[in-house]
């Protein structure tokens, strides 16, 4: 008996060496087959540099990497819980990698808030609690680049530039170095409700200008005994943030600094002229004083009180979650230009940035779901229209691939049979250059504002709000660094 | 040294455990912070030795003065309003003529146990001007809509009705307090010699309250300057509303101005200190203390 269980494992053990044996000698031939042995281990890697600069995520032996489980933590503003739909999807789609890893977004007023909570965990040393991804606009990535605080992007992003919009990644370079993955750019529009400019037939075609929107307000005012206006201002800081920095100022080519970082928007005629247009309206009447994003404005838009809205194409999500009454009335076309200027909306870019949190383990996969989310036409479709169904958010996608889809072309039933989606597109034409960012942004918008609504309270007249906001700017920042 | 902390070890022993946390969570903050306002800081990297920069801005810094007026506004309303209802409110619960006593006692207290985010967001909806219940009844009463939060003129109502509303329990508890340790005998002798309701109030009840109202006055001054919550939640246009408190921390954990807010944090430690010590100075003199 026990001469045949050595018998066996002898007779075990010489077949394991004779396949092991085989199995070398193979190896060795098929290096010998690609030529030089070096050459083939140098194809190999850079066969895998191109994967992992792509998505598949694939190893030279071509198995994918698996990601450890865990959670992946991102902050996110608007209404960031429906981009876990896709990415929850994503991540049932691709359980050979993510197994055993949930998302969790957290839901943040703003960027700036999204910032501020970043830096104060940094500055509390709890690197394990920063997220691993954020939604950031130019303001806060110039903040938090310069902290350290966002993965350098450029490398991983070089190879995918040219399948984008173009300017896509601009305002998130700093100093030749990408901080952010792009993920949406979207121009400031003008929202009209048709059906109130055909009520008091007035022609939308003539807010084409800012003489002729001024002029649509004064017409629907007369025209309705003033029960209708022309649109809205805010209280609050909205009214810089959507007005002003994003609105008009750009279209109106004003400047806060001058190249040398100087303060110069107190003799600014860029400022002049973008600040007395929305001082005309206030003067006149034609704005109605309620805060953005409140039951108050959605009630006055429900009842045909607020005739357009001049601000980024993001309000769609707004207008169709919380206006259902008004659906089928409402139009968009390119905001309105300063015929002195010529140009229409400035884009707004967001990002999608990776935290630099030491060895930020899901940062790979964090690329992966972000280069789907942009370049797999069907799982992105496919969530835009149950977004679209479930009066949800989406934007425009960016990169060209995508765009060229005739889905991007479909027509919106909440605005009257026009393609929303087409238009947004379309709007980003001809766009005004945002203004130039600063890493003292955050206070100077501070700044600004408190003068902006201080006026808006009707404490003071715009040349002292602009005079104050000059005064101010250089009193406390003096210079601006400008980055390059 | 070395003897009285030799002979006095177990009571020293005792009050070790507060001034370990005083001296890591109090004084070593206390003298960072003056260093800090010396410095230019955003919160990550080294902080770059300024002089007295943040101090120059701040004199010059309209949102500053602006900041620190209506804190005294918000400390002034607040020390008469709260004391004069924490007195009158304190009383009525003392009366022997009021039955549940116990149950107004409760109600009496509710605001000040409600989160003041909470209020404040609900204060928030009432003062609106176009939806609020404040304006819906002064329109039902024949009045106008005013608005209260848009206005620079009437934004800080609403931070002072909150902060009124909200603190004034607490206060009236303490009163009451003081009230319970007076003896009725005072008041039965003031009832023989015919003394009415008024004079017994302002002979004897109010200078038996006058530690207590100190000690009131002490925490309120020093409550009212931290004041946050509720100009925070409740902001008017541009800086209106905003407290020296709430500046501070804007300039510190909005913007990372670390330096700059550590200024402001300076400026009011020594505005509170000034004012603590001008209260000792005047107690003392009066030979209450």
């Amino acid at each position: 008996m026990k001469k045949r269980i050595w018998a066996g494992m002898l007779t075990a053990a010489i077949a394991a060496g004779i396949l092991t044996g085989c199995g070398g000698s193979g190896s060795e031939t098929t290096a010998a087959a690609g030529g030089d042995n070096k050459q083939a281990e140098s194809t190999a890697a850079a066969g895998a540099d191109k994967q992992e600069a792509g998505n598949s995520q694939e190893a030279a032996g071509g198995e994918r990497k698996a990601f450890p489980a865990g959670t992946i933590t991102m902050y996110g503003t608007g209404q960031p819980q429906y981009l876990l739909e896709y990415f929850n999807a994503w991540l049932e789609r691709n359980q050979d990698i993510a197994a055993g890893i949930t998302l969790e977004m957290v839901q943040t007023e703003g960027t700036a808030q999204s910032r501020e909570r970043i830096t104060m965990t940094a500055l509390a040393g709890a690197d394990d609690d920063l997220p691993d991804a954020v939604y950031l606009d130019p303001v806060n990535i110039m903040d938090l680049s310069q902290a350290g605080l966002l993965r350098d992007e450029t490398e991983y992003l070089q190879p995918y530039l040219s399948e984008f919009v173009d300017g896509a990644a601009n305002d998130a370079t700093i100093n030749g170095k990408i901080y952010g993955l792009p993920d949406a750019v979207r121009p400031n529009v003008l929202f009209y409700n048709q059906e109130i400019f055909d009520k008091y037939e007035v022609d939308p075609a003539m807010m084409s200008t800012f003489e002729g929107y001024i002029e649509a307000g004064r017409q629907l005012k007369e025209k309705s005994n003033g029960s209708v206006y022309l649109s809205y201002v805010s209280p609050s800081s909205k009214t810089w943030r959507y007005w002003g920095r994003r609105g008009l100022m750009p279209q109106a080519n004003a400047k806060i600094w001058d190249d040398a970082g100087n303060v110069v928007i107190g003799e600014d005629p860029g400022t002049k002229l973008a600040l007395t247009t929305l001082d005309t309206m206030m003067q006149e009447g034609l704005l109605l004083k309620s805060e953005i994003m409140e039951p108050a404005l959605y009630d006055a838009i429900n009842n045909q009180q607020v005739a357009t809205f001049y601000i980024g194409a993001f309000w769609d999500e707004f207008l169709r979650k919380n206006c259902q009454a008004v659906s089928g009335q409402w139009r968009v076309m390119a905001s309105p230009i300063f015929e002195e200027v010529g140009t229409t909306g400035a884009p707004v870019s967001t990002y999608f940035c990776i935290v630099n949190k030491g060895d930020n383990t899901y940062a790979e996969l964090l690329e992966m779901m972000w280069h789907d989310f942009h370049f797999d036409v069907e799982s992105r479709n496919a969530w835009v229209s149950k977004m679209e169904a479930d009066n949800a958010p989406y934007a425009n996608p960016i990169t060209k691939t995508l765009l060229e889809d005739e889905f991007w072309k479909e027509p919106s039933e909440y605005y009257g049979g026009m393609s929303f989606r087409e238009m947004e597109g379309k709007c980003l034409a001809n766009g005004s250059k945002n203004l130039v960012v600063t890493p003292q942004d955050a206070q100077a918008d501070e700044i600004i504002s408190a003068e902006l609504e201080t006026y808006i309270a009707g404490n003071q007249s715009i040349e002292d709000a602009i005079a104050n906001m000059d005064k101010n700017l250089k009193a406390k920042i003096g210079t601006a660094e400008i980055i390059q | 040294m070395l003897k009285t902390l030799k002979k006095y070890r177990a009571p020293y022993l005792f009050i070790l455990p507060f001034f370990i946390l005083f001296l890591v969570f109090q004084l070593i903050p206390t003298v960072w912070t003056f260093y800090i306002s010396l410095t230019n800081w955003r919160g990550i990297g080294d902080p770059q030795f300024c002089g007295m920069e943040n101090y120059r801005k701040l004199m010059l810094d309209n949102m500053f003065w602006d900041a620190l007026r209506n804190t005294v506004i918000y400390w002034l309303t607040g020390l008469v309003l709260i004391l004069v209802f924490a007195v009158l409110i304190a009383n009525l619960l003392n009366s022997e003529l009021l039955k549940g006593r116990m149950l107004f006692k409760t109600i009496t207290f509710l605001p000040n146990i409600c989160a003041a985010i909470a209020m404040g967001l609900i204060f928030r909806m009432l003062f609106d001007e176009n939806t609020g219940l404040i304006n819906e009844a002064m329109q039902a009463l024949g009045g106008k809509r005013i608005p209260w939060m848009t206005s620079t003129e009437y934004s800080k109502l609403p931070v002072i009705i909150l902060n009124v509303w909200r603190n004034t329990p607490w206060f009236t508890m303490i009163v009451l307090s003081g009230l319970l340790n007076i003896s009725h005998d005072y008041y039965e002798a003031a009832t023989v010699d015919g003394a009415g309701r008024w004079k017994q109030f302002w002979y004897i009840t109010m200078p038996s309250l006058k530690n207590i109202l100190f000690f009131c006055s002490i925490t309120l001054t020093v409550d009212s300057w931290k004041i946050f919550n509720e100009s925070y939640i409740l902001p008017g246009p541009g800086t209106s509303n905003t407290s020296l408190f709430q500046y501070m921390y804007e300039s510190g954990f909005n913007i990372f101005n670390m330096g700059f807010a550590s200024a402001i944090g300076v400026i009011l430690i020594i505005i509170l200190a000034v004012l603590s010590l001008v209260q000792m100075v005047a107690r003392r003199k009066q030979g209450e203390i």
